[in-house]
């Protein structure tokens, strides 16, 4: 997938359906193991799905999950939950360029996740301006409706499950890491890209190895912008 | 449940969602007031760097594997060239995926119960 080229498509909602299938290697396990997770907690199972539809935001919904189980202060749950989707805040500026305005659009922000995002952002450049909204429904409801899916199966079987076929939900978010690679490659062509996403993929992994898990994301990605500028202003002022 | 534990979802739920939703209206603003025609040139440096350092941090995140063992990063590692190489013959999004998924579930199938199991 080339970040520049433009592409034909007959139907922008089919595409973004066909686009965000590999996401849901990652959501379906990771939504079942929330399911079973909010079940032990003591979460019913129509509140569990609640929380999947309104809130829809991974680690968040695992910490809020595990805050309200242990008693922690509801204004805590609140801002540590909020704190953790903070990095949410530079997606919407980010694919800003190709959004038009328009009624729908800020209310399809509620399925900008983190892979939504990293696939809008190379898709929605190599699409027709009048194409992008239907691409970018197709994708957000596919991985909002996968999420909610495996939520509910996580709650109704998500034991029977992860002792039936473990190997499942081991093998299936490998669709992830290999979804994003595919994003950021075609990025590899100038010498601060290269080294700043390549240090970037490297901190961000040693930081979750680390056990800093929520702050991972942010805190690479920030290495890495500056790692860029560095680099960048290097090769300028070198020439 | 009681109240509370609505009120906790309705306020993270509102706040995530501004999170999403605002700064894009924002920046169609900013945009709009600059005349601009929609292009990376169009936004600043530093937001233009940010969503593929983004993209590349949760590509580090989500390469530790579930069991992460010696079989586990040697699937990551296989399963992750064996994308890229399918990527560079097809330049396609879906199959590299999906012959990357295969080759990961190999490994981790005959580690843990085909003739390499034990």
């Amino acid at each position: 997938m080339n970040s520049t080229s433009h592409f034909t498509i007959h139907s922008p909602w089919r595409q973004g359906l066909r686009d965000a299938l590999p996401l849901l290697g990652g959501y379906i396990p990771v939504a079942i193991s929330f399911g079973l997770i909010a079940m032990q907690a003591g979460i019913s199972i129509w509140e569990a799905i609640a929380i999947s539809t309104i809130v829809y935001a991974g680690a968040s919904q695992f910490l809020f999950v595990a805050m309200f189980a242990s008693g922690a202060p509801l204004w805590l749950i609140i801002i540590m939950t909020l704190l953790i989707n903070a990095r949410h805040v530079v997606y919407g500026p980010n694919i800003a360029p190709w959004v038009p305005r328009g009624r729908a659009w800020p209310l399809l922000m509620h399925g900008l996740t983190d892979q939504v995002f990293a696939l809008a952002l190379i898709r929605l450049p190599q699409l027709e301006q009048h194409q992008r909204q239907g691409w970018f429904t197709g994708a957000m409801l596919i991985a909002w409706f996968s999420w909610i899916g495996g939520t509910a199966l996580g709650a109704i079987a998500g034991e029977e499950l992860t002792r039936r076929w473990p190997l499942l939900g081991e093998v299936m978010p490998f669709a992830l890491p290999a979804l994003f690679l595919l994003l950021i490659i075609p990025k590899f062509v100038s010498r601060p890209w290269v080294i700043s996403l390549s240090i970037t993929v490297i901190i961000a992994l040693v930081l979750k190895l680390g056990g800093l898990i929520n702050v991972a994301i942010p805190l690479a990605a920030g290495c890495g912008m500056l790692l860029y500028y560095a680099v960048d202003y290097r090769e300028k002022h070198r020439g | 449940m009681d109240n509370s534990f609505w009120i906790v979802i309705a306020a993270t739920a509102t706040g995530t969602f501004a999170m999403r939703s605002l700064p894009l209206l924002w920046m169609q603003r900013h945009l709009e007031k600059r005349e601009c025609n929609g292009s990376m040139d169009d936004i600043p440096l530093w937001l233009s760097i940010s969503g593929p350092c983004m993209i590349a941090a949760m590509t580090g995140t989500s390469l530790i594997p579930a069991t992460p063992d010696i079989t586990g990063w040697l699937a990551t590692l296989i399963g992750s060239l064996v994308t890229l190489l399918c990527w560079y013959k097809t330049r396609s999004l879906g199959w590299p995926i999906v012959v990357g998924v295969a080759v990961f579930g190999l490994i981790r199938w005959l580690a843990d119960y085909g003739p390499l199991a034990g």
